[in-house]
């Protein structure tokens, strides 16, 4: 093997598990925080305080340690897990607390003349929601969602720390091997931006489309 | 006489130590078209909001064709506090149509009057449409069927709202202040719409406005509302032209000086 077809081959492999992590994390990002976000706005005091407090140990502490804590701390207490696992539930757990506080604003930034209006039309309190609150939350947190995939998918760089083989593990490794860093490691950079370029353009599309005529 | 369709028993209602509504009885007849008026923030929005359940009822009762709205009997007789299924029960004999339209705006003109019997009513999509187009086609906006309200006219939106409340069906429908928010030009083609639902059919209407002339040429009956009490009560030619209280001439007399008639 060719040392570019070596380079191409294990960045490849490495870019799968990447792409793979994110959008992983992503669902489950945007699972936790669209039930946090709800939970956050519940009339009962309890629901809202165990989301708060969610929200803010996941905020008030890094990522990285998060990671570290799930993959190397939770098997002590009989929790092993894959490094793949580990790093979409860290990820995704980080990235829901942030995401609920996104779906708690949006859902606030709704006109009260709407809840009326499902009101006097006899929608229950789900229907309400489901049909006419979220839709119109959702078109206004989409450039917040759009910024926070993108973070997401560079944040995934920090699993190589618990020894998954993203994108960035298998650079290091290539790096440690071949010593070619400056190539290698330009070739990260590019791969990075050419993945998050788009993905930046695909959201400010799909905002356009969504709000073409109507907001 | 017929049992009334909406009947108020000595309501009181409080913001906080603000007393805005001071022990009302009123009654509405089944097809009646009452008008309120009354001087800004003597309590007319706040006694439709009661009716429409989107304010709590501090204190007495209100009844919708003899069911309580916001209470229950329980075994003994006694009242307490509706439950969510009594209240949408009883509820969904009103409807109301805003001053700002609050239409959805995440939805198409037709999809905003298919909303509601679809989803609340469980109605087959496919008469829901029907039924939407009919109403959509009173109120002259047939064409818009396929537009989202960002690109109407205040006008044209509150007729949609009226087509959305209309399309329900309700047996009493609200109106607070509907052409409050409208340009002078496109005034008349609302009233005109209101007009029509008044002069058809067998729906009660409550309706506040200051449009003195439109409130004679609507209304069976016209209630002055001032400092959260019905003051005056009667046939739109007693009130207009005949007032007794002090304070309805003082109204009235400030209103004809200040408004210019649009006749
Ligand atoms: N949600 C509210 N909280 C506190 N005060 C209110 C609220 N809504 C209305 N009010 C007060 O109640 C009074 C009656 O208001 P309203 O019913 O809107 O009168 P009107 O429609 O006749 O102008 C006013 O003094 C108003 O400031
Ligand atoms: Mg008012």
């Amino acid at each position: 093997m060719s040392f570019w077809e070596l380079i191409v081959s294990l960045l490849g492999q490495g870019l799968v598990i990447t792409l793979l992590t994110t959008v992983l994390a992503a669902i489950l990002a945007l699972v936790l925080g669209f039930i946090g976000g709800l939970m956050r706005l519940s009339k009962n005091k309890f629901i809202r305080f165990i989301v708060a407090i969610y929200v803010e140990v996941f905020r008030g502490t890094s990522l990285l340690v998060q990671l570290f804590w799930i993959y190397f701390v939770l098997p002590m207490f009989g929790l092993r897990m894959s490094a793949l696992t580990a790093a979409v539930l860290a990820i995704g757990l980080n990235y829901g607390a942030y995401t609920s506080e996104v779906v708690r604003s949006g859902i606030q930034s709704v006109d009260e003349g709407q809840t009326e209006a499902s009101i006097a039309l006899n929608f229950t309190r789900v229907q309400r929601m489901r049909r006419i609150i979220i839709p119109q939350a959702f078109i206004m947190m989409l450039p917040n969602l759009g910024n926070q995939l993108i973070e997401l998918f560079k944040s995934t760089s920090l699993v190589a720390l618990i020894t998954l083989t993203d994108l960035t593990y298998q650079a290091n490794v290539l790096n440690a091997t071949t010593l070619q860093t400056t190539q290698i490691f330009t070739a990260l950079l590019v791969i990075y931006f050419v993945i998050a370029w788009p993905m930046t353009k695909g959201m400010k599309m799909l905002e356009r489309k969504m709000t073409e005529g109507r907001m | 006489m017929s049992e009334p369709i909406v009947r108020y028993n000595n309501v009181t209602k409080y913001f906080d130590d603000l007393q805005v509504l001071d022990g009302i009885d009123f009654e509405i007849q089944p097809g009646e078209k009452v008008a309120l008026i009354g001087p800004s923030g003597s309590g007319k929005t706040t006694f439709a909001r009661l009716l429409m359940t989107l304010e709590e009822i501090t204190d007495g009762t209100i009844e919708v064709e003899g069911d309580y709205l916001w209470h229950e009997q329980d075994d003994n007789g006694d009242l307490k506090p509706a439950s969510t299924d009594h209240l949408r029960k009883v509820r969904s004999n009103i409807g109301m149509v805003f001053q700002h339209f609050h239409l959805f705006p995440h939805m198409t003109v037709l999809e905003n009057v298919m909303e509601a019997p679809v989803t609340v009513q469980g109605r087959d999509k496919k008469e829901a449409k029907k039924s939407a187009e009919d109403m959509l086609d009173k109120v002259g906006l047939l064409d818009k069927a396929d537009t989202y309200p960002a690109q109407l006219s205040g006008g044209q939106k509150q007729r949609v709202a009226i087509a959305r409340a209309l399309v329900m069906d309700p047996k009493v429908l609200i109106f607070d202040e509907p052409t409050s928010a409208l340009d002078p030009e496109l005034v008349g083609e609302v009233l005109d719409v209101i007009k029509d639902i008044a002069d058809q059919g067998d729906t009660s209407i409550l309706l506040i406005t200051h449009e003195m002339d439109f409130a004679k040429e609507v209304a069976d009956r016209i209630a002055f509302f001032d400092g959260g009490k019905i003051i005056e009560d009667g046939p739109p030619s007693e009130i207009l032209y005949n007032p007794q209280a002090p304070r309805l001439k003082e109204f009235l007399e400030r209103f004809m000086n200040t408004q210019s008639s649009p006749e």
